[in-house]
C-alpha cells in the first residue's frame, strides 16, 4: 500500500515538473530558513547550559535607586565572596572572576596579546571547563600558575607539551603552565584563552576589601539540597550589613541559567532580554515555513481537478476517506523529505554567510542521532502542515460527481485559497515595512552629528612602556608631522568607562544623584577630537600649568549643575578640587541612539589608558601608519602595535541595528520570493483553465491589455487586502521597536506606501508574466480543439 | 439479493423538488443479468449509484444481501461494498499514473490482502483476460477496448457478487462492444456474477435476462 502511494507520488511529481519544482524550491527555501533560525535559537538556548552544576550556580547582583530609578548590576566588591562564605551556610563555594582583560604573553621570542581572566582557584570546580592536562583542584593554587586553552597551547608551544613551561605575563612576571583546558564552547559568557589565579592579585596588592569598589563578578555554588530562598533572604541584607554608605542597596542571587535569555532588568526585576529576540525569530521561522507550506496547499488544491478523478476511482474501488488522507499526507511528507534534504544542502552552503551575519559559529552535527531525529520530525511536521488541508480537501470529493465529469472547473480563486494568499502577502509586507523602518532608523542615527571630527582620528592603548614614554612618543609624533595634535585620555572617545554621582559643587541640591560621565585628558582635547567649545578654552599645560586640575563640562553637565556662568566654578571629585575652564558642545560618547549625558572632563591629574591623535591627512594613511609603528616599537618594543581608527570604532556602534536590518531584509526577500513562487504557480494554473475563455474574448476583439488586467486583477486585489491587514500590524510593531530608541526616526505613512507599492509591483510582475503570455497567444490554437 | 422499496431521490432547487428517482420498487435476485434502459436524464445512472452505494437515497429502504443499507453506518457500508460490489464505467476510469498491473491491484490494497496473495490474484486476472503482455503499460498506451478490459479486470479482482456497469460499451466500437458483452454474459453464466448494466442499446440490453425501463425517475412497467 505504502509502496503504491509512493509510486503514485513520484509519478505525479515527474508528470507535473513545473509544480514540483515550485513546491520543492519553495519548501526547501522555507525549511532552510527555519533550520538556520532553529540552529541559532538552539545555540542561544544552550548558552552556558553545559555546566554540570548549572542548577546550583548563581551570580551575585545589586539593586539600588539612582536618578529615581531602581537599577540592577552585577559587579560586586571583592570582599563579598568572603562575606558570603561566612554569612550564608547554603554556600558551598564562591568563585570570583575579574573583568576579562588583554594581556601580553611571551614565550621566548614569541609574544601574543590575548584575553584572559583572573579567577579564584575554585573557578574550574564551579564551572565545567574540563582540563585535558592538569588537575582541576590544584591547577590554580600557586599565585604564579596559569591554565591555558588547547588553542593557546598550540599557538605558544606548537606540539610541545606545555605543562610546566614558563610564560611571561605583560613583560614582567613569569607564570608556570599548570593546566590545559579544552577549547571553550562558543556559547559561553566566558571567552578567556587563559586563567591566572586570584592569589596573584593579592601579590600585586589588587585585592582590596573596600565595599565601595564594585569591580568584580562573584559566583556562588550552593550546596546540594540547600534552600535557594533562604540564601536569597540572607543575601538581601548583605549590602546594608557591610556597606554603611549604601543603606538602601540590596543584593540578590541570580541563576546563571537565566543569565543569557532573561537578564534584562527594569526597575530591579527581570524584564525579558534576549528571549524576546528568540521569540521573534521563532515566529519568523514558523511563518516562513508556513508560507512555503501555503504554496503547497494552494497549488495542490488548485490542481485538484487533476487528482479528483483518481480520488473518485479509488473511492469506487473501495478506498475510505482515511486511506486517501493517508495517501495525500504521505505524498506531502515525501515532498517535504525531498525539500528537506535539499534544504540541508542550502543550509550547508549558506551557513558561513549566516555565521558571519550573526557572529556565531553555528554548525550542523551530522553525526548526531538527535539531529537526524529532529530533522525527521521537522520534515514530517512540515509535510503534515503542508499536506493537511489538501488531504482533507481532496479526499472529500464524492465519486459520483467527479467521475460523471460534472466536477466544477476552477475558474476563480476560491475563498480558502484567497485567505492563504492574503496570509502570505501580509507577512511579506510586514517584513518589507519593518526592513524599511529599520533602515531608516539606522540612517537616521548614522546621520546624527557625533560632535567631534572622526576623520584621521585614532587611538592606541597605553600598553607596556607607552605610559612611561608618553611624552617622548607625543613629541616624536608631532615633530615628525605624523600627527597634528596628541592627547592622552582615560578611555577611547567612543566608550564611556567611568561615571559618578559623587561630584560636589556650589549649589548642588541635597540628595541630587545625577550621574555624570567622567573622562580624563591631559590637554588639547578640543583640538585633537575637534570638539566645539561654546565657552572658555581647551586645556593647555604650557600656558596654564594649573590646567592639570582644570575641568571641562559639556553643555548638559553645565546645565545639570545649574551654573549661570560655569567658567571658574569649583568642582570636587576624588578628594581633589577642579576648576572649570571651558564648556563644549555635547558629543556622543555612548550610543548614537540615546541622548547625550552630562559629562565632565578632568585634567592631567586624572588617570590615563589611551593615547589619541589627530593624524596629518596630507601624508597618506599607509605612510602615517608605517612611521607611527616605528615610533611605537621604539618606545614599546615588547607590545604589538595596534592602532584603532575612531570612525571604525564608531561604526561598530551600529552593528546590532545593521544586523537587524540585514536579517529583516533577508527574510523579507525570502518571504516575497516564496510567496511569488506560489503566486506564479497559481497564475499559471488559473490561466491554463481559462484558455478557451481568453480565445473567445480575443476573437470578439479584446485587447492584450484588457485580457492581462482581467487575469491579473484578482491577484492584485488580494495583495491590496494584504496591505490593509499588514500596515497597522507593522505600524504597531515598529513603533514598539522604535520605543526602545530615545533618538529615533519618525514613522511616516509614505514608508508604508512604498512597502505596499513594492509588494504590488512584485506581485504584478509575477502574475502578469503568465497573463500576458496567455493574452498574446493566438486564439486559433486555443479554440481549434473544440 | 437487492430489494429497493419506495426509493426516492431529489434535488431541491429554489424551493422546488426535482425528483431524480421517484418511488422505485425493485427486486433483483442473485445470478440475474439486468439491463436498465431509458432516455437521457431518466435516472438510470442515479439508480445504479444508489444500488452501488455511491449515492444515498433521500427516502425509502434498501436491503442488500439481507442487510438494510439505509440504516447502516458509513464504515459498515464501505466494508460491505468493498467485499461484494464491482464497478465498470463508460469512461473506464483507470488511474493514469498506474500501470495495468497496479490498476488491477488497487482494490486489493484497500482490502488489506497480503502481498503474495495479491500477486497471485492479479496474475490470474491478467491471464484470464489475456493481457499479461500489457501489464507494465500505462492506460494511455492502450486502446479503448483494452482499457475497458482492464477496468473489468479491476472490478472483478476482489470476486464481487455484484457487477455494476454504467454504459460499459458507450465509448467502444461495435466489435469491441460485442466482446465486452460476451464477456459479461460469460461471467454471469459461468461464474454466477450478478450483473446490472445501464445501456442505451437494445442490442446490449438483450444480453441480459431482464430489462428495466426508466422514465423521469420512475420504473415503467410493461403494459
Amino acid at each position: 500500500m505504502l509502496l503504491n502511494y509512493f509510486k503514485i507520488a513520484f509519478r505525479n511529481l515527474l508528470k507535473s515538473k513545473g509544480f514540483s519544482v515550485i513546491n520543492i524550491t519553495g519548501l526547501s527555501i522555507g525549511m532552510a530558513s527555519a533550520i538556520l533560525i532553529i540552529l541559532w535559537i538552539n545555540h542561544e538556548v544552550q548558552y552556558d547550559q553545559f555546566h554540570e552544576k548549572k542548577d546550583r550556580i548563581y551570580e551575585a547582583w545589586n539593586r539600588s535607586t539612582f536618578s529615581n530609578k531602581l537599577q540592577s548590576w552585577n559587579t560586586t566588591p571583592k570582599i563579598l565572596a568572603k562575606a558570603m562564605q561566612q554569612d550564608l551556610p547554603e554556600v558551598e563555594k564562591t568563585a570570583r572572576v575579574n573583568w576579562q582583560d588583554n594581556y601580553l604573553l611571551t614565550v621566548g621570542e614569541k609574544s601574543v596579546a590575548i584575553d584572559g581572566n583572573v579567577v579564584d582557584s575554585t573557578f574550574l570546580d564551579v564551572f565545567s571547563f574540563p582540563l585535558s592536562k592538569g588537575n582541576v583542584a590544584t591547577a590554580l593554587q600557586d599565585p604564579h600558575s596559569m591554565v591555558i586553552t588547547e588553542k593557546l597551547a598550540r599557538n605558544l608551544f606548537g606540539d610541545e607539551n606545555p605543562m610546566g613551561k614558563i610564560v611571561k605575563l605583560n613583560n614582567s612576571e613569569n607564570f608556570t603552565v599548570t593546566g590545559v583546558a579544552k577549547d571553550l564552547p562558543d556559547n559561553s559568557r566566558f571567552k578567556f584563552e587563559f586563567l591566572i589565579p586570584w592569589a596573584y592579585q593579592r601579590t600585586i596588592g589588587n585585592d582590596d576589601e573596600n565595599w565601595g569598589n564594585n569591580s568584580t563578578r562573584t559566583y556562588v555554588l550552593l550546596k546540594q539540597n540547600a534552600s535557594f530562598d533562604a540564601a536569597q533572604q540572607k543575601m538581601k541584607g548583605m549590602r546594608k550589613k557591610y556597606d554603611p554608605s549604601e543603606p538602601e542597596g540590596e543584593m540578590f542571587l541570580y541563576p546563571i541559567s537565566r543569565w543569557r535569555l532573561y537578564s534584562s532588568f527594569e526597575n530591579g526585576v527581570e524584564s525579558g532580554g534576549l528571549i524576546e529576540f528568540v521569540r521573534i525569530f521563532c515566529s519568523i521561522a514558523f511563518f516562513i515555513l508556513l508560507i512555503a507550506c501555503i504554496n503547497f496547499m494552494n497549488l495542490s488544491t488548485a490542481r485538484s481537478e487533476k487528482r479528483a478523478k483518481e480520488v473518485g476511482i479509488r473511492k469506487v474501488v473501495g478506498a475510505q476517506k482515511g486511506n486517501l488522507i493517508a495517501q495525500f499526507l504521505g505524498e506531502s511528507v515525501l515532498i517535504a523529505l525531498i525539500a528537506g534534504l535539499l534544504s540541508l544542502m542550502i543550509v550547508q552552503l549558506s551557513l558561513p554567510a549566516f555565521n558571519n551575519l550573526t557572529r556565531k559559529h553555528l554548525i550542523v552535527d551530522y553525526s548526531s542521532m538527535s539531529f537526524w531525529l529532529a530533522f525527521l520530525s521537522f520534515v514530517i511536521l512540515t509535510g503534515v502542515i503542508a499536506g493537511s488541508y489538501p488531504a482533507f480537501y481532496l479526499s472529500s470529493f464524492r465519486p459520483t460527481s467527479v467521475l460523471k465529469g460534472t466536477f466544477r472547473k476552477i475558474r476563480a480563486l476560491v475563498t480558502p485559497r484567497k485567505v492563504l494568499v492574503v496570509v502570505q502577502f501580509s507577512f511579506a509586507i510586514i517584513l518589507i515595512m519593518s526592513t524599511i523602518v529599520v533602515r531608516k532608523q539606522l540612517k537616521h542615527a548614522q546621520d546624527r552629528q557625533t560632535g567631534y571630527e572622526k576623520d584621521n582620528l585614532g587611538y592606541h592603548f597605553l600598553t607596556g612602556d607607552l605610559e612611561k614614554n608618553y611624552l617622548l612618543v607625543k613629541q616624536e609624533l608631532l615633530a615628525s608631522g605624523i600627527a597634528s595634535s596628541v592627547s592622552k585620555t582615560s578611555a577611547p572617545l567612543t566608550e564611556g568607562w567611568s561615571d559618578s554621582w559623587g561630584f560636589e559643587w556650589a549649589g548642588k541640591a541635597p540628595g541630587d544623584k545625577t550621574d555624570f560621565d567622567r573622562f580624563c585628558v591631559d590637554e588639547s582635547l578640543a583640538k585633537t577630537a575637534g570638539l566645539q567649545l561654546v565657552k572658555g578654552r581647551d586645556f593647555d599645560l604650557q600656558q596654564f600649568p594649573t590646567d592639570s586640575l582644570a575641568i571641562l563640562l559639556n553643555e548638559s553637565a553645565a546645565k545639570a549643575m545649574g551654573f549661570k556662568d560655569p567658567i571658574g566654578q569649583l568642582i570636587r571629585d576624588n578628594g581633589k578640587e577642579w576648576h572649570v575652564v571651558g564648556v563644549f558642545r555635547d558629543f556622543i560618547l555612548h550610543s548614537p541612539f540615546y541622548p547625550t549625558r552630562p559629562m565632565v572632563v578632568e585634567g592631567a591629574k586624572g588617570w590615563f589608558n589611551v593615547i589619541h591623535m589627530k593624524l596629518n591627512g596630507n601624508n597618506g594613511m599607509a605612510a602615517n601608519l608605517k612611521n607611527m609603528e616605528q615610533i611605537f616599537k621604539k618606545y614599546n618594543p615588547a607590545y604589538p602595535f595596534d592602532f584603532k581608527f575612531v570612525d571604525e570604532e564608531y561604526a561598530n556602534k551600529f552593528e546590532d541595528e545593521k544586523r537587524i536590518a540585514t536579517l529583516s531584509g533577508l527574510f523579507a526577500a525570502l518571504t516575497i520570493f516564496i510567496s511569488c513562487l506560489g503566486l506564479f504557480g497559481l497564475a499559471t494554473y488559473m490561466t491554463s483553465t481559462r484558455v478557451k475563455e481568453i480565445g473567445v474574448r480575443k476573437v470578439l476583439g479584446a485587447s492584450v491589455g484588457s485580457i492581462t488586467s482581467l487575469l491579473s486583477k484578482d491577484f492584485i486585489k488580494l495583495v491590496a487586502v494584504s496591505f490593509v491587514i499588514a500596515a497597522p500590524i507593522a505600524w504597531y510593531a515598529m513603533s514598539k521597536w522604535l520605543d526602545d530608541y530615545p533618538y529615533r526616526t519618525a514613522l511616516e505613512w509614505w514608508l508604508f506606501a512604498i512597502a505596499g507599492l513594492l509588494a504590488l509591483m512584485i506581485a504584478l510582475v509575477t502574475v502578469s508574466f503568465q497573463a500576458i503570455k496567455a493574452a498574446i497567444a493566438n486564439p486559433v490554437h486555443s479554440l481549434r480543439s473544440e | 439479493m437487492i430489494a429497493l422499496q419506495h426509493i426516492s431521490k431529489w434535488v431541491t432547487n429554489g424551493g422546488l423538488r426535482t425528483f431524480l428517482l421517484k418511488d422505485i420498487n425493485l427486486q433483483i435476485e442473485e445470478g440475474e443479468f439486468v439491463s436498465i434502459m431509458g432516455p437521457s436524464g431518466s435516472g438510470k445512472s442515479t439508480l445504479l449509484n444508489v444500488i452501488g452505494m455511491l449515492d444515498d437515497a433521500d427516502e425509502g429502504e434498501y436491503n442488500f444481501l439481507g442487510q438494510s443499507i439505509h440504516t447502516m453506518k458509513e464504515k459498515q457500508r464501505s466494508q460491505l461494498y468493498k467485499a461484494h460490489i464491482g464497478f465498470v464505467f463508460q469512461a473506464y476510469h483507470l488511474i493514469d499514473e498506474l500501470t495495468v498491473y497496479e490498476n488491477i491491484e488497487t482494490p486489493l490494497l484497500y482490502q488489506d490482502t497480503k502481498s503474495a496473495e495479491r500477486k497471485a490474484m492479479v496474475g490470474d486476472m491478467l491471464d484470464r483476460f489475456n493481457i499479461v503482455g500489457k501489464k507494465d503499460l500505462f492506460p494511455n498506451q492502450l486502446s479503448g477496448g483494452q482499457q475497458q478490459l482492464v477496468g473489468i479486470a479491476r472490478s472483478l479482482i476482489a470476486s464481487p457478487k455484484l457487477l455494476l456497469a454504467d454504459e460499459p460499451t458507450g465509448n467502444l466500437n461495435s466489435k469491441q462492444g460485442e466482446e465486452i458483452m460476451d464477456l459479461f454474459k460469460q461471467l454471469n453464466e459461468e461464474d454466477g456474477v450478478t450483473i446490472i448494466q445501464v445501456t442505451h442499446s437494445e442490442k446490449n440490453a438483450a444480453y441480459g435476462n431482464r430489462i428495466i425501463n426508466l422514465l423521469d425517475g420512475r420504473i415503467e412497467h410493461p403494459r
